[in-house]
């Protein structure tokens, strides 16, 4: 940075003075020095404060620490031993891969399809555009609670607008997790469509006016056009929602607890169970420590993909 | 983790890849706090504080202070709700009231408990849970506090109190050792028998006179009652992923079944969910369930049970005696004034074992605010305070003889069969479960067992797994 004095002033007096000039004061030393680190501060303290629990979660994974043993001590991976024995960890881990997996997949796909209708400016197409971030404005729990309700075969609307009677039970051990999944759906689609429609607007122009000239399909031009180019938006997206998913717990708790049984126990319902409800600390943070393995190593994956993907679009990379 | 960099030290991680890394790291990391943000590995529990109040018993002792309580909606709360500024009055103590819903309730007073924080100095608690928040020492033991006449009233009567009541709030946490024994961890102040309300308006309409008095008649009963083309069916029960599915209808007739849920042999408990007696009751409650219950049983709670007798849509509930009776009281719900009571279908032998539920008092041992916690407890568990609560028409089951034999027996004479049900049951009414440290995680265990077989499974295949399970954790 450059300041400029009075005295360099007064040497040229026939420049006029298009802007009065401003004067900084003298910056001491120390205080300059200090300055990257007061920066730094509330970064320093948002890594604290996700590392501390962090930490002293993965620490609990390595004790035997319940609330009925107050006072643990060491006993290395038994925890881990007893939870990957444990048959209902790797029904939890099944229940939440397929829901990660669907979920994501038919939000990533459903999203980009509104978009792309979208982008078509019509009257109507502005007006569901608004409508769309509805969902998006209420808080899973009330989505779920919305939900259960509209699911009650007695008085739920839905059963009544699909003419199922009051038999069919739509959190049934067969259907409850497409159930739950379906109220992902509701919420977090037009999450994808707003970020996709967002990707779509921000592309060139030129690309598409000469393909056009050049008489190519629409389906071309989005298959060789607009896909590689929206890629990294779609990608995006898709991190958030299979990061988001394989975290889930919110509407799924509110909706089932988990059950019936443990059709929809996801990892964290059951980190939730053994901590909170059964108080056992130290088994609770050693699903959490292993659902954190499972999130690091998608989500690093998915990153590299993005990163390529990215380089693609850019045209660095073929 | 992917390596753009090639050198002649070998490969390199850049700075944008190290970066990448740390945030995807940071990311993943957030997905953990939920549990160590609950604050577990709070402090030490602070020494019992009874010892601490001399010189003789006055209300106002503690006047100028004020606590924090934590309660749940119920119809106990909303009956006291109103008599709050009167124990102001009488003691000097403010109090502020936190309200949880049930569903909520015990997840937010086990984290507040674990992370020692002492928050709320007295809270609603059941029974079941002293097993799980003795241990830890979470909890004041009352005992010390009631024997201190400096603390307490010499009219406060503490037998006045039913005897099973007393009973069962107090263990010393001994495996194999029953109720009754150690600590005084919390004063009951409303109980709930679980017995069968039922739509008389709808039985008499039907000609139904004589009700069922063994197991397989009341599924009978429950069948010829159902008829799902007009949204009517036989019984409701709750049948959702929790213990709570477990204590009320289900573990009473279990009980009069002859099954139990754990047997001691001197060093360690056994379940015995998976006895031929076991097995065949729990058939035949799936059974109704799927011929009588509600289509969506594996979500119902209490709410959803008790609200469907009161719509008209449930014949049958089997559930709390004290959370159908508010629905029987004029604008209340639909069925307001058509409902009855009686016992339920008795075991095979004739007997009437009922499982209770104790709604009480108990006191944080790490409260900042012990003395005027205690004069609340006791001033909300006194015979006036209650027998006022009952007055107001919504408190069923007084925990104090003197109160329910005289107000509450005047005030409920209008309940058709109320009164004569839980005169049938008293005698047999206790907690039917066996105490021990791991209930919550055993018994939702069952739960989620009962849903399976719901679901589908084989109920003797089923039940071993669970007995298995359950036996392993309990002893750990």
């Amino acid at each position: 940075m450059t300041t400029q004095t009075p005295k360099a002033t007064a040497t040229r007096p026939e420049q006029p003075a298009t802007a009065p000039s401003r004067v900084l004061p003298e910056i001491p030393t120390w205080r300059r020095n200090l300055r990257p680190y007061l920066l730094s501060i509330p970064a320093l303290v948002i890594v604290i404060g996700i590392l501390y629990p962090f930490v002293v979660g993965a620490y609990y994974a390595f004790l035997n620490y319940a609330a009925v043993n107050p006072n643990p001590h060491f006993v290395w991976f038994d925890n881990f031993k007893s939870v990957l024995g444990d048959q209902v960890f790797w029904s939890s881990v099944r229940t939440t891969a397929i829901f990660a997996v669907v979920a994501t997949a038919v939000e990533t796909a459903l999203g980009v399809g509104l978009a792309l209708l979208l982008n078509r400016s019509s009257f109507i197409g502005k007006i569901f555009e608004k409508v769309l971030i509805l969902p998006l404005m209420i808080a899973p729990v009330i989505a779920g609670v919305i939900w259960k309700l509209m699911f009650n075969p007695q008085f739920g609307i839905l059963n009544h607008v699909l003419g199922l009677g009051n038999t069919f039970d739509w959190l049934s051990s067969t259907t409850a997790l497409w159930s739950v999944i379906l109220v992902d759906l509701w919420i977090f689609t037009p999450f994808v469509a707003i970020l996709v429609l967002a990707g779509i607007r921000s592309l060139p122009k030129e690309p598409f006016e000469a393909s056009e000239v050049d008489g190519a399909s629409w389906f071309y031009m989005f298959r060789k056009l607009m896909l590689p180019m929206l890629w990294p938006y779609i990608l995006v997206a898709v991190i958030f929602r299979f990061m988001d998913n394989l975290k889930v717990f919110d509407h799924i708790y509110v909706l089932t607890a988990g059950g019936p049984g443990v059709a929809t126990r996801t990892l964290q319902i059951g980190a939730f169970e053994d901590s909170i409800i059964n108080l056992d600390y130290s088994r609770g943070s050693t699903y959490m420590l292993l659902l954190w393995i499972i999130v690091f190593i998608t989500a690093r994956y998915l990153v590299s993909v993005l990163g390529k993907a990215q380089r693609r679009a850019a045209g660095a990379e073929s | 983790m992917s390596v753009d960099r090639v050198s002649a030290r070998g490969p390199q991680m850049s700075r944008r890849n190290m970066l990448a890394a740390l945030g995807v790291a940071g990311a993943a990391a957030a997905s953990l706090p939920v549990l160590s943000a609950c604050g577990v590995g709070g402090k030490p529990s602070a020494p019992n504080g009874a010892s601490a109040v001399s010189g003789g018993f006055d209300w106002k002792k503690a006047s100028g202070q004020t606590i924090n309580i934590l309660q749940t909606p119920h119809p106990y709360q909303l009956s006291y709700q109103p008599l709050l500024a009167e124990f102001t009055d009488l003691t000097g103590i403010k109090v502020n009231v936190d309200l949880v819903p049930e569903a909520d309730y015990f997840t937010k007073l086990n984290t507040e408990l674990a992370g020692g924080s002492g928050k709320h100095d007295a809270f609603m608690l059941g029974a079941y849970f002293i097993w799980q928040y003795g241990p830890p020492g979470w909890i004041e033991d009352l005992n010390p506090w009631l024997q201190n006449s400096s603390a307490t009233n010499a009219e406060y009567d503490f037998e006045d109190i039913f005897d099973g009541l007393r009973t069962s709030t107090r263990w010393d946490f001994v495996t194999g050792n029953p109720l009754g024994t150690g600590g005084q961890w919390a004063i009951p102040w409303g109980f709930e028998n679980n017995v069968v309300a039922y739509n008389k308006a709808y039985f008499d309409q039907r000609g139904i006179t004589k009700l069922p008095n063994n197991f397989d008649d009341f599924i009978q009963l429950a069948v010829d009652l159902t008829d799902r083309s007009e949204n009517r069916y036989g019984i409701s029960t709750r049948g959702s992923k929790s213990w709570a599915t477990i204590h009320p209808g289900f573990m009473t007739q279990y009980s009069r079944a002859g099954a139990v849920d754990y047997t001691f042999n001197g060093s360690e408990l056994i379940a015995e969910m998976d006895s031929d007696t076991a097995i065949d009751f729990t058939k035949k409650w799936i059974d109704m369930q799927h011929r009588a219950g509600p289509t969506s049983w594996t979500t119902y709670d209490y709410p959803n049970a008790t609200g469907d007798l009161g719509d008209g849509k449930a014949m049958m509930v089997f559930d709390a005696d004290s959370a159908t009776y508010p629905k029987n009281k004029p604008g209340a719900s639909k069925e307001a004034g058509n409902l009855g009571w009686y016992a339920g279908p008795a075991g095979p032998d004739g007997n009437y074992k009922t499982n209770l539920w104790t709604w009480s008092w108990a006191m944080s041992a790490n409260s900042r605010n012990k003395l005027p916690a205690w004069l609340f407890i006791q001033w909300a568990t006194g015979k006036e305070s209650m027998n006022k609560a009952v007055e107001g028409g919504t408190y069923a089951d007084p925990v104090r003889k003197s109160v329910f034999d005289d107000t509450f027996k005047r005030v409920a004479a209008d309940q058709f069969g109320y009164l004569e049900a839980f005169e049938t049951v008293i005698g047999s009414s206790k907690i039917q479960f066996t105490p021990q440290k791991k209930f919550f995680d055993t018994t939702q265990n069952w739960a989620v067992a009962l849903q399976d077989i719901y679901g589908g499974d084989d109920a003797a295949s089923r039940l071993r797994s669970l007995a298995k399970t359950n036996t392993s954790k309990v002893n750990l």
